[in-house]
């Protein structure tokens, strides 16, 4: 035999081999049996100089301590069960009669803790359904509370955009008549009413004139034309596009209407 | 051992069984060669007790592994408990090498009487001194080099580094003196080289 190799088997023996030597000799041993032979050995030699070694007896109570370890380890302790085998059937049908027993208060036990658990929990579902079914009743009369007050400021806004303006007139025989406009100025358009107005000449017609300060001649919102009783409600939008309607007039002009103003000035307001 | 005692091998192969009483009989026995060992490796009393009570508690789940026909119980319990230290020792890492120094020189096999309160037969004291005139059979050198690996557990690396000495010369030692052990152990006297 190689004495590399029965150096590996002795360092081996006294557990001294490690990395690529361990492995080196495990590999040989494989198809070796005589080193495999000289291994086994060699170990027993090295173990056998412990018997050089003066005796020397341990603590009293470590014997104890150690049986005791034994019986706490859940596999050790079945099995340390000595030569007691007459008691072994005995031992058994009282572990087994403890641990039904056991078992079965546990199982009372367990069943009160799951009556109680979802009793519990039942209640905790009922809470928080009543506290959502609450939560949920105060957000709805918050939507709705919103919702109005969303209503009414469009109201409001939609009232702050428009402008009422009464028509006046200081020409007798116009004094009974009434116009009143109505002027959305952000669709930059209105309603005019009429009544008891004087019916107009033939060949003339009524036609309403839209005052902006920014235009230099007021601008032409139509003619208006009434009925036998004088009343009128026309839509109208001034031809060319108003930021500033600061008044409207009422003038009497050609038929058909004119583009610049020609004739008198009947109603003006406010 | 009386002769209709039981042995060692036999008691071992009832723990194997769960004999609680073949335990107690096998540490009776065991336990002072052991703790005796493991007092020598770890020079430490709590130490030798912490390892001893740990090896018997795998001799316990692991009797059933001894083959009687490869080993003796006690060479096979050496080499359970010997392992056990030495792991101990490396994982004691600092303090160990910090008490290294003195005890590499007290790392001696065979070297008094049996110390208060052991219990020996006369087959263990009769076995203990073929290995120990075994061990006076080797060259000084051979008989420290195996001595020290054995007992404190050190590498051929940490040895040929703390004795500053080359190291195919501490592994061809080691190998030599093992070797002729075996043979002085087995009874041969051949006398051949070293």
């Amino acid at each position: 035999m190689e004495e590399r190799f029965e150096e590996l088997a002795a360092l081996s023996a006294l557990g001294m081999l490690e990395g690529d030597e361990k492995r080196t000799l495990d590999g040989v041993i494989l198809r070796d049996r005589a080193l495999k032979t000289l291994c086994t050995e060699l170990e027993a030699t090295v173990a056998e100089l412990a018997g050089a070694v003066a005796p020397f007896a341990p603590p009293a109570a470590l014997k104890g301590r150690i049986r005791a370890k034994i019986r706490s380890r859940r596999t050790g302790a079945a099995k340390y069960s000595g030569n007691y085998w007459a008691f072994t059937g005995w031992a058994a049908a009282a572990a087994l009669a403890v641990s039904s027993a056991w078992l079965w208060m546990e199982r009372e036990k367990l069943q009160t803790n799951l009556q109680s658990a979802t009793a519990a929990v039942a209640t905790e579902i009922e809470q928080t359904q009543k506290a959502a079914a609450e939560q949920r009743e105060g957000l709805e009369k918050q939507i709705a509370a919103l919702n109005g007050e969303i209503a009414s400021l469009q109201k409001r806004d939609a009232l702050a955009q428009m402008r009422i303006a009464t028509l006046q007139t200081t020409v007798e025989g116009y004094k009974q008549g009434v116009a009143v406009v109505v002027w959305d100025s952000e669709k930059h358009q209105g309603v005019l009413k009429l009544e008891k107005m004087p019916p107009v000449q033939v060949g003339k017609d009524y036609q309403l004139w839209v005052v902006d300060p920014k235009q230099p001649v007021p601008v032409d919102a139509g003619i208006v034309r009434v009925d036998s009783t004088g009343f009128a409600k026309v839509d109208f939008k001034p031809v060319t596009e108003v930021t500033d309607a600061s008044k409207f007039a009422l003038s009497v002009e050609k038929e058909g209407g004119v583009p610049k103003g020609e004739g008198p000035i009947v109603l003006i307001g406010p | 051992m009386s002769p209709n005692e039981i042995t060692e091998e036999e008691l071992l192969q009832r723990v194997a069984r769960g004999d609680s009483r073949a335990f107690d009989e096998l540490y009776d026995r065991l336990s002072p060669r052991l703790y005796g060992l493991l007092r020598q490796m770890l020079h430490d009393e709590r130490d030798a007790q912490d390892v001893l009570q740990d090896g018997f508690v795998q001799l316990w789940d692991h009797a059933s592994s001894y083959d009687p026909s490869r080993a003796k119980a006690f060479t096979w319990a050496v080499m359970i408990f010997r392992n056990k230290a030495i792991d101990r020792m490396r994982a004691l890492g600092r303090r160990t090498r910090l008490v290294e120094a003195a005890s590499l020189e007290h790392a001696t096999l065979g070297d008094g009487d049996s110390l208060p309160g052991a219990d020996e037969d006369v087959q263990t004291r009769e076995r203990a001194e073929i290995v120990r005139s075994a061990l006076q059979q080797l060259p000084a050198e051979q008989r420290k080099l195996v001595e020290l690996a054995f007992l404190k557990g050190l590498t051929h690396h940490t040895i040929s580094e703390t004795l500053d000495m080359p190291l195919g010369t501490v592994k061809t030692n080691i190998r030599r003196g093992l070797m002729r052990l075996r043979e002085l152990l087995k009874g041969g006297r051949d006398g051949g080289a070293i």
